[in-house]
Formats: C-alpha cells, sequence, structure tokens
C-alpha cells in the first residue's frame, strides 16, 4: 500500500513539474507605454505663450494630466484586454514616473493585428473612490456632474480678443444634460473615446518587453475634425457638452505611436 | 566523560538563554491611525518613527508643556498649544488672548512670517509643510523633511520659542516622570531632542479630523438641509464657485489638494517666502499652499497674510475681487471677470455648506486636548 502511495505522489510531483516546465517555454513577452506630449511636432514647452491654434488663438499649455485605460490588442476578431495587474493609468506631464507604464501581462508571442486603448475611463469602471490616493484622487468629477473622475484635466492660459491673457481649464468626463431651464442635470453623457494606436500587424516577440512611444499632440485637442475656439467657448469646458463632444471628436487624433527599442 | 560534556553543555546552553532573558526588551504597543471613509490610505509616517502608544502619549504632554522653551519662568514658557489652540483646530485664531487678529509672535516678541495653518490630518500631507511647503519629504537638506523638524525649527525660531534645544533636553533630563515616559515611548530614558521632535511628530499625526456634517452625510448618517446641499452644488460646479479644484469635495475629503497656488490676490510679488523661493518656478510668484476648509469656519484670519477676517469676506473676495497678474493659477478661470460672481443668496448658501465641514467632535476630542496634569508639574506649565 505504502509503496503505491509514494508511485502516486511521485507521478503527481512529476506531473506538476512538467506543467511548470510547459509554463516556462511558453513564448511570451510584455509591453510598456511610454508617453511624450508634443505641440505641432515638437516637444511641449510648458508655460510658453507660443502656440497658435487652428481658430487663431495664442495660447500656452500649464499642465497636462490624463487617464489611459483598457489597452487592448486585437488578433483575428479577437480581442485580448491588457488587464491582469492593472487596467488605468494616469498620465500627468509634472511627474515623470507616471510617463511609463509597464503592463504586467504576458502576451503571447506572434502577430497582432492592431492596438488600442481607451482614452478615459469606461462607465463600468469609473466609479467615485475609487482612487482615495493622490495624485490620483485629485482628478474627481464632483457628483452632481456625474462623478468618477476627470478624464483629462488640460491647463493653460490664451490671449483673448481684448488681448488679455486669460486661464483656460479644458477638462474632459462626463457629461451632463440639461433641459431649457438651466437646472439640475436630467441626464450624464459618457465622454471616454477609444483610440487606436497602431492599427496594422506587428510582431510580438518571444520573449523581453516591446515597447510603443505615445504621443500626445496638444495642439490636435484644438483642430481635426472641429475647430476649437478659446474666445467662443471660454475658459471652461466640464458643463458645456457640445465642448466636450467635440473633444471627443478631436481625441481621436491627438496621439501618434509609434514602436521603439532601447 | 561524554554525560558529563553533555551536561555541561545544557547547563552553557541555559546560561546563555538565561543571560538573554535579562536584556530588557522594549516593546511599545503599536498605534494605529484608522482610515476614515473617503480617506487616502497612504500616510506619511517616516520609517524611522513608527506610532507608538506611548510616542504618542509622550507626545501629547510635550505638546502642551511650556518648558518645550527650555525655560521655567512663567513669563518665558511656551509650548505648541500656546499657538495651536484644540478649539480653533489647532491654530492660532482671531480671538487669540495673546495675538490680537490671530497674528502670533515669538518669545522675542517677533511675528511669525505668515498667520498659521492649522495642525489637522496632516497625516495625510505627502507634498509640504507650512504655506510654501519649505519642509518635504525630499528635500536635500535633510533636517527640513517633516513634521519632527518643524518641532526644531518651532523650538529654536526667533518668532516661536526662540529656545536653545540644548537647554530643552538638559531641562527634561531633569524630570523623572518624564524620563519614564521616555523609556516608556523609546526605551532609553534619557532625553534626547530627537526622541522629543519624534514624539511631539507622532501625536499630531493623531491629530484626524473626519466627523463633520459633510462626512456624516457621505457615510450616510444624516441628510444635509437644503441650503447646504445647494452650496454643496455652488462648491463643485465650474458654473457655480467652483471651489472643489484646490479645495476637494466627495472625492478629495481632506478639502485640500495640498497643492499650490496663486489665487490672484496680488499683482506686485514680493514676500520672500512664497512657493516661488522654494521651486524658483517664475509661475509660483504669489503661490501658497490651499489650506483644508476644514473647520475653516474657526479659522481666522485667512489667506497667507490674514488679510480677510470673516469667511463672508473671502467669498466676496473670489467672487468680485480677483485681481490679473502673469502668474495666477490657470485653475482660476474666473479672473476675467473679477471672479465667479456669486448672487448674495448663492454666498449664503455655499457659506452654509462651508460650515457643514466644521468638525466640533475634533475640536472637543479629548485624546487631544490638553492633560490636567503635567508630568514632575506642582504648577501650570
Amino acid at each position: 500500500m505504502r509503496r503505491i502511495i509514494i508511485a502516486v505522489l511521485s507521478i503527481l510531483i512529476i506531473a506538476s513539474c512538467t506543467k511548470e516546465d510547459h509554463k516556462e517555454t511558453d513564448k511570451t513577452a510584455r509591453l510598456s507605454l511610454r508617453f511624450d506630449h508634443l505641440n505641432q511636432g515638437q516637444s511641449l514647452l510648458v508655460d510658453s505663450l507660443m502656440y497658435i491654434n487652428a481658430a487663431n488663438n495664442l495660447y500656452l499649455v500649464s499642465e497636462i494630466q490624463y487617464f489611459i485605460s483598457d489597452v487592448s490588442l486585437y488578433k483575428n476578431g479577437e480581442t485580448h484586454l491588457l488587464d491582469s495587474w492593472k487596467d488605468i493609468h494616469y498620465v500627468d506631464t509634472d511627474l515623470p514616473y507616471t510617463w511609463d507604464w509597464e503592463l504586467k501581462d504576458s502576451i503571447p508571442s506572434g502577430t497582432y493585428d492592431s492596438l488600442s486603448v481607451v482614452f478615459g475611463i469606461n462607465e463600468t469602471k469609473n466609479q467615485s473612490l475609487m482612487f482615495v490616493n493622490p495624485p490620483e484622487s485629485l482628478m474627481f468629477w464632483p457628483e452632481y456632474l456625474g462623478g468618477g473622475y476627470h478624464y483629462l484635466k488640460l491647463n493653460g492660459k490664451w490671449k483673448d480678443e481684448d488681448d488679455v491673457l486669460r486661464p483656460y481649464n479644458y477638462h474632459l468626463g462626463i457629461g451632463q444634460l440639461y433641459d431649457e431651464t438651466g437646472g439640475d442635470p436630467i441626464g450624464f453623457v459618457q465622454n471616454y473615446f477609444t483610440v487606436t494606436l497602431v492599427n496594422e500587424s506587428f510582431e510580438f516577440p518571444e520573449a523581453g518587453i516591446l515597447k510603443l512611444k505615445v504621443d500626445m499632440d496638444v495642439d490636435q485637442w484644438f483642430v481635426n475634425p472641429e475647430i476649437f475656439d478659446f474666445n467662443q467657448w471660454g475658459g471652461d469646458i466640464m458643463q458645456k457638452q457640445d465642448a466636450m463632444a467635440m473633444a471627443v471628436n478631436n481625441g481621436s487624433t491627438v496621439f501618434n505611436a509609434h514602436w521603439v527599442s532601447d | 566523560m561524554t554525560l558529563f560534556l553533555a551536561l555541561l553543555g545544557i547547563a552553557l546552553l541555559l546560561a546563555s538563554c538565561q543571560s538573554k532573558d535579562d536584556v530588557p526588551v522594549h516593546q511599545p504597543t503599536a498605534y494605529t491611525i484608522e482610515i476614515p471613509f473617503g480617506f487616502p490610505t497612504e500616510l506619511n509616517i517616516p520609517d524611522d518613527n513608527p506610532m507608538t502608544v506611548e510616542g504618542v502619549t509622550l507626545g501629547r504632554y510635550l505638546f502642551y508643556d511650556g518648558r518645550l522653551s527650555g525655560r521655567t519662568h512663567a513669563d518665558s514658557l511656551m509650548s505648541c498649544y500656546s499657538c495651536h489652540r484644540q478649539e480653533r483646530s489647532f491654530e492660532a485664531g482671531i480671538d487669540h488672548p495673546d495675538f490680537p487678529g490671530g497674528y502670533p509672535h515669538g518669545l522675542s516678541g517677533k511675528h511669525t512670517h505668515h498667520v498659521m495653518l492649522p495642525l489637522i490630518n496632516l497625516v495625510w500631507n505627502h507634498s509640504g509643510y507650512g504655506w510654501n511647503g519649505s519642509v518635504y519629504k525630499d528635500n536635500v537638506n535633510a533636517e527640513y523633511r517633516n513634521i519632527e523638524d518643524i518641532v526644531r525649527m518651532a523650538v529654536m525660531a526667533e518668532d516661536e520659542m526662540f529656545g536653545d534645544t540644548s537647554r530643552v533636553v538638559a531641562l527634561f533630563n531633569q524630570l523623572p516622570a518624564y524620563k519614564q515616559l521616555f523609556q516608556d515611548a523609546f526605551g532609553n530614558p534619557e532625553v534626547s531632542f530627537r526622541n522629543i521632535e519624534r514624539a511631539i511628530a507622532q501625536f499630531v499625526r493623531t491629530l484626524v479630523s473626519a466627523n463633520s456634517r459633510f462626512d456624516k452625510y457621505i457615510r450616510g448618517e444624516l441628510q444635509l438641509t437644503q441650503q447646504e446641499l445647494n452650496g454643496y452644488v455652488l462648491f463643485t460646479t465650474e458654473e457655480g464657485a467652483d471651489c472643489f479644484h484646490c479645495h476637494g469635495g466627495y472625492g478629495n475629503p481632506l478639502f485640500t489638494t495640498h497643492l499650490f497656488y496663486n489665487n490672484a490676490k496680488d499683482s506686485i510679488f514680493d514676500d520672500p517666502k512664497d512657493r516661488f523661493a522654494i521651486s524658483a518656478d517664475p509661475m509660483d510668484h504669489g503661490a501658497y499652499k490651499a489650506t483644508t476648509l476644514r473647520n475653516i469656519e474657526v479659522q481666522a484670519p485667512f489667506m497667507h497674510d490674514g488679510r480677510f477676517k470673516t469667511l463672508e469676506e473671502v467669498i466676496i473676495f473670489y467672487s468680485v475681487d480677483l485681481v490679473q497678474s502673469n502668474s495666477v493659477d490657470p485653475l482660476m478661470h474666473h479672473i476675467h471677470t473679477g471672479g465667479v460672481r456669486l448672487t448674495e443668496q448663492e454666498m449664503s448658501d455655499l457659506l452654509a455648506f462651508i460650515r457643514c465641514l466644521r468638525d466640533d467632535e475634533f475640536m472637543t476630542n479629548e485624546a487631544f486636548s490638553r492633560p490636567q496634569v503635567l508630568p514632575d508639574s506642582d504648577t501650570s506649565y
């Protein structure tokens, strides 16, 4: 009897070792994203009154803070969501440690068709108090306006028609619908959107880390397809769904991505 | 012979165990800060000063003991409490009996450079202490990094206790009851200034305020009045009073970001201790810490220089009196109209909401209050 037990145990141990060995021979790699910020193709210079948008507004950019979520790979009609460690990443132009996001997911090697991210956070995940620590918590979006978190804070100043330097807060998050009385919101609009960062096939290697550099060109928030004029919309948009809808429309051309090596 | 050697070995082993038991082991009781609903979970507690019940107990005594100035004469006593009054959310308050208008001065008679900030929820401050954030975790100067350092600065500063740390240590080393408290807290009866700093910092980190009417509202324990709710909407909307970006709300119940802003008070900046003095960023001219609005009702005067005596004055300022400058913070986007332009009713509603951030339980909590008797004391220090 004892021999039988020993034999069974040995088989089980060997089987488990085999499984481990099999795991180790899987060909997987990881993905990392590096965020950078440009204006009209050049490195962004903050607090420099030197940019002119399509509406002919002279403006500067002070800081940009935003959430990227739900990195997805597409292959043969199937979607692979990379969310095994975390699925929402905060980027802040003032905090260099936020510029790199190394995803922990092990991605099988092979050919993939495309890669996308969500700008902002979808309605299922965008729950108030899911971030209680700064800097993410400082992105909270008031309950009255829909709750959750700002997708984007883009702050700066522009020269208005009277040649006065005025602050702007180009903030994107859940939009509100109001009736003609201008009372409390009667509904909300989810303004997050999907951005296809890579739209041609690419190979994931058998090991290592594949690096994608993601550039946000700030000026694109104000053009293509819609021209955003600060003199028309003023310094704030988070209670102006029409303006936020323009930001959503323009957002898909804000990012450019390309693979990089060390 | 073998038996003899074995017995000898066992005897030696037992002797060594006995010797180990003789060494007194210092095992203070860990103090745990309960995280209130919605508050951050990351605490600013230095690795070299873990919170203990004994440390907090000692810190509370020291916080309230006028001998911290290093002196015993009634005319020259000064403690943290001399300025940081519990009933004023641990700042001086405009009605302070010794500091008219809420402008503190030190034992030398010299006034502090700025008015005070409250000692409230500081265990969640990660971005620098003081109006300009000059004391911060990553400071290259290791003597200006945390609350422990502020204790030393307060004891030595001409505009505060104007003391001498060696003299303070010598004085407290003469006090046997304190020596026992130091033994209990740090495992060493010998008083050192480092341990004085540690104990007071531990006590200050326990000063948690999270039981205002607003806290109870978000925990579902009570309902706010309609006027308070109206004020809450104004507080958290850009088209309203637009307070929340700097002063928090449901998603940031500290009611401060702990960051620094030029909030459009001035157009000329000549304060050598504004945020620019720390960051050297030209956009930080005239920038100061956004204070927490918890208990703000009892913390007059307001702003870094105490220019406003009432909350009504502050609200009027944000409504119509903003001043343009190149370094005004981008979040002050209502500046082109002078402010957020609230009606009389809206100002009243906003004030009602701000008043529901008052936490009377915090300001009467016995654990934070002045001990009835101080160690080694036959008189009031």
